[in-house]
C-alpha cells in the first residue's frame, strides 16, 4: 500500500466522533496551557502527558498530535500580547508581533500567525507524509553502529546549539544521561545507580524528570526573582486581517515554511535558527511600506517566523518517527510517550502500527484545522487567560504537576524525586544551562547504551565496527563538527569587532 | 572547547574576582562530583561481559568519564570568569537579585505537602499547597486563594479518581467524596 493509501486509512480512523473528540479536547488543552506564560511546548505535553495514560494508544496519539500543535499556537499568542521575552522559538515573534500589538494592530498579528501556522503546519505535514516512508526506507539498513553515531550526533548537536557554551549544554547532556542510568540494567539486570533503593529500580520516569526540570524548575526560578508589576496585555478582539495584509503574508509564509521543515528535522536544527533565519530573510527582502515598518512591527516578521515555528514542529516528527530520534525537547517527551504504551519509534513502527501511525498523522491535519478555527473567534479568551495573576498562576502550575507525578505510581517517593529535580531546573536556568539536551540525554541515552552494546557484541568487542559503515563515520564526523562550530564562531566573531547578527537564545 | 560567554564581565572585572567563590562554581562541583559518582558508584555492577561484547560497566564508565571531563572544563570556564546568562521569562525579572526566602518558603510548602499528602488525602493538602504557594508568590486577597485552592482541589480529584480513573489518596476526607 503507499503511503496515501495509509493516509486515507488514518483519516478512517481519526474521524470518528470519539477521535475528533479526543483531538478537540487536545488541541483546546494544549492551547490554553500553551497560551500560559512560562510555559512552553515541552512543558505543555510533559503537564498533559499524564491525562492521556487511562486512554487506547490510537486516540492517546490523536490527543497528543493536538497538544503538540496547540501548544505551539499558545506560545505565539503570548509572545504577541506581552511584552516580555519568552521561550524562544516564539521569541522571534514577539520582535514584530509585539510592537503590531502595541500600534493597534494585534488582531491582524494574531491573525496572520494562526493562519500562517496553519499554512506551514498543512504543508510541512504533508511533507512529513511524503518524507517519512522515503526516510523509513533508506533507515531500514542501518545497523545498531549507525544509530548509535546518530544518537551521539543528536547529543552533540542538541547541546552545542542551544546553548552560547558548549560546555554548559554538555553539563546539561550529562545530568540527563546519568539519570537515564538509573535503575536495572535491561540486558543483564543488574542494579545500576540506585543507592539502595528500591524504589530507584525501575528507573526515574520521564514525566518526574521533565516535569520537575520544568514545571517545578520554572515555579521556583519564577519566585526567586518575580516580576512584580504584572506585564502589560494588549487588548484584543477577533483576530482577522485585510486584504493587504493577506498580499504581504503569504509570501512570508511559504519561505518561512521552507525553513522551517528541513531545519526542524535536523539534529539540533530545532525552532530558533529557521524562526531567526525568517525573520533575517524577511528584513532583508522588505520592500517599500514593509521596510520603514520593520522594527515597529511589520507583519512580514510575524508571518515568516511563525510559519517557521511551525513547519519546524512537523519536520521534528520525521526523525522522531521514521528513526526514533528526537531533536527536540518536546519530542524527546513525546517519544516518552510511545515508550509509556510499549511502543518504539523507527521503522518498525510504521510496519507494525500503520493505524497509529497514519491515524496520527491525519489527526495533525484535523488539528490544524481546528486551532485555526479556533483560534481566530477565541483570540480575546486567551488575552484573558494572560491576565490570570501570577501568584495564582504558579501556585496551580506546581499542583498540576504534583498531581501528574503522583497519578503515575500513587508515590511519594516520586514527589520528593520531583522536588529534587526542579532544583536542579531552577540552579540550570539560573545559570544558563540549557533543559533540552538534559531530556533528551535522558530518553536517548538508554538507546543509545543498547546499539553501542549491540554492535559492539556484533563486532566480538572490536571497537572499530563502530566505524565499519560509512554512515555511522559520517555522523560522527558532523558530530565533531557541532562540538567544534562554537569554536569557529568564536574566531569569526573576533575577526568582525562587532558581531553582524544577534544570536538567538537558547530554549 | 570551554567558551567563556562574553560580555557582563568588563575588562578589569575578572582580575580581580578570579578567584572568589561564584554559585555556578558550586554547579560545576556537582557536575564533576556526578562523574566520580557514576564511576565508582558502578564499581559494584559486576562485569558480566563475555559472550555479550560488553557489560553493564562499559557505557556508565564512558558517561562518568565523560561528565569529568566536561565538569574540569566547565570549572575552569567558571573560575575564568564565564558565567551563564540566567534565563530570561515572560515572568522573571533577570537583573533582580535572588529572592531566598520565597525558594525556601516554596520548597517548604512543597515538601511538608509530600509528607502530608497520605494523611490528609488530596483534596485537602492540594488545597493547602494552593493556598500556601499563592501567599508566598504575593497573593492579595487570601480569602480568595483560599477559595479558588479548594476548587481546584475538589476539582482535580472528582476529574481524576471519577473520569479518569486515577487513584488519588482520599485521606480525612475518605468516604465524604
Amino acid at each position: 500500500m503507499n503511503s496515501f493509501q495509509l493516509l486515507l486509512d488514518g483519516f478512517a480512523g481519526a474521524l470518528t466522533p470519539i477521535n475528533l473528540m479526543y483531538a478537540l479536547i487536545g488541541v483546546t488543552l494544549g492551547t490554553l496551557v500553551g497560551v500560559l506564560p512560562g510555559i512552553g511546548p515541552a512543558m505543555t505535553v510533559a503537564l498533559l502527558l499524564p491525562i492521556t495514560f487511562t486512554v487506547p494508544p490510537t486516540s492517546a496519539f490523536i490527543m497528543f498530535a493536538g497538544i503538540y500543535y496547540g501548544g505551539m499556537y499558545g506560545g505565539s499568542t503570548t509572545s504577541i500580547l506581552l511584552n516580555t521575552p519568552g521561550e524562544s522559538s516564539s521569541m522571534i515573534t514577539a520582535l514584530e508581533g509585539n510592537k503590531m500589538a502595541r500600534r493597534g494592530r494585534a488582531a491582524q498579528a494574531l491573525a496572520t500567525a494562526a493562519i500562517g501556522s496553519f499554512v506551514a503546519g498543512t504543508i510541512a505535514t504533508a511533507l512529513l507524509v511524503v518524507a517519512a516512508p522515503a526516510v523509513v526506507s533508506f533507515a531500514i539498513a542501518f545497523g545498531p553502529e549507525d544509530y548509535f553515531a546518530l544518537a551521539i550526533l543528536a547529543f552533540t548537536a542538541v547541546s552545542s546549539v542551544l546553548s552560547r557554551s558548549v560546555v554548559r549544554g554538555l553539563a546539561s547532556l550529562g545530568f540527563g544521561l546519568v539519570i537515564g542510568l538509573i535503575g536495572i540494567d535491561q540486558q543483564t539486570g543488574q542494579a545500576r545507580l540506585t543507592l539502595g533503593m528500591d524504589q530507584l529500580l525501575d528507573g526515574v520516569d520521564v514525566v518526574v524528570v521533565a516535569v520537575g526540570l520544568f514545571a517545578l524548575g520554572e515555579a521556583l526560578y519564577v519566585a526567586s526573582r518575580l516580576r512584580h508589576s504584572l506585564p502589560e496585555v494588549v487588548p484584543v478582539g477577533r483576530a482577522w486581517m485585510g486584504r493587504t495584509d493577506w498580499r504581504r503574508s503569504w509570501l512570508p509564509w511559504l519561505r518561512g515554511t521552507a525553513l522551517g521543515f528541513p531545519f526542524g528535522a535536523l539534529p539540533g536544527g530545532g525552532a530558533e535558527i529557521p524562526t531567526f533565519l525568517s525573520y533575517a530573510a524577511e528584513k532583508r527582502l522588505a520592500r517599500g511600506v514593509a521596510k520603514e515598518e520593520f522594527g515597529k512591527g511589520a507583519i512580514e516578521g510575524v508571518a515568516g517566523p511563525e510559519a517557521a515555528n511551525n513547519a519546524s514542529a512537523a519536520g521534528t516528527l520525521v526523525p522522531l518517527l521514521t528513526l526514533g530520534l528526537p531533536t527536540s525537547a518536546t519530542a524527546a517527551i513525546l517519544l516518552a510517550a510511545f515508550q509509556q504504551y510499549g511502543l518504539q519509534p523507527g521503522p518498525q513502527l510504521f510496519d507494525h502500527n500503520p493505524a497509529l501511525v497514519w491515524g496520527m498523522i491525519a489527526s495533525l491535519f484535523i488539528g490544524n484545522t481546528m486551532l485555526l478555527v479556533l483560534n481566530l473567534p477565541l483570540a480575546p479568551l486567551w488575552a484573558r487567560v494572560l491576565r490570570i495573576p501570577r501568584p495564582y498562576l504558579y501556585a496551580g502550575i506546581v499542583l498540576f504537576a504534583a498531581l501528574g507525578v503522583y497519578a503515575l505510581n500513587g508515590s511519594v517517593v516520586d514527589l520528593v524525586a520531583l522536588f529534587l529535580l526542579g532544583l536542579l531546573g531552577y540552579a540550570m536556568r539560573r545559570f544558563g544551562l540549557p533543559v533540552a539536551p538534559a531530556v533528551i540525554g535522558l530518553i536517548l541515552g538508554p538507546m543509545a547504551e543498547i546499539q553501542l552494546r549491540r554492535a559492539l557484541a556484533i563486532g566480538a568487542g572490536d571497537v572499530t565496527v563502530l566505524v565499519r559503515s560509512p554512515i555511522a563515520v559520517i555522523l560522527l564526523v558532523l558530530s565533531l563538527l557541532a562540538l567544534l562550530a562554537p569554536l569557529f564562531r568564536k574566531l569569526m566573531e573576533r575577526r568582525h569587532v562587532e558581531p553582524a547578527l544577534p544570536t538567538s537564545r537558547e530554549d | 572547547m570551554s567558551e567563556t560567554t562574553a560580555g557582563r564581565t568588563g575588562p578589569g572585572d575578572g582580575e580581580k574576582r578570579r578567584w572568589r567563590w561564584r554559585p555556578e562554581l558550586g554547579l560545576a562541583l556537582i557536575v564533576l562530583a556526578l562523574g566520580v559518582f557514576v564511576v565508582i558508584g558502578t564499581l559494584d555492577v559486576s562485569a558480566a561481559a563475555s559472550q555479550l561484547g560488553i557489560g553493564p560497566r562499559f557505557f556508565p564508565m564512558l558517561v562518568g568519564g565523560s561528565m569529568i571531563v566536561v565538569g574540569l572544563f566547565y570549572v575552569a570556564d567558571v573560575l575564568r570568569g564565564g558565567r551563564g546568562d540566567p534565563e530570561e521569562s515572560e515572568d522573571v525579572d533577570v537583573d533582580a537579585p535572588a529572592d531566598w526566602r520565597s525558594v525556601g518558603l516554596v520548597s517548604g510548602i512543597f515538601l511538608a505537602f509530600t509528607a502530608v499528602l497520605n494523611l490528609l488525602g488530596w483534596i485537602i493538602a492540594a488545597s493547602l499547597l494552593f493556598f500556601g504557594l499563592s501567599l508566598v508568590l504575593g497573593a492579595e486577597h487570601k480569602l480568595r486563594a483560599a477559595g479558588v485552592g479548594v476548587v481546584l482541589g475538589i476539582a482535580t480529584y472528582l476529574l481524576f479518581v471519577k473520569g479518569l480513573g486515577v487513584s488519588l489518596p482520599g485521606g480525612l476526607l475518605q468516604g465524604v467524596i
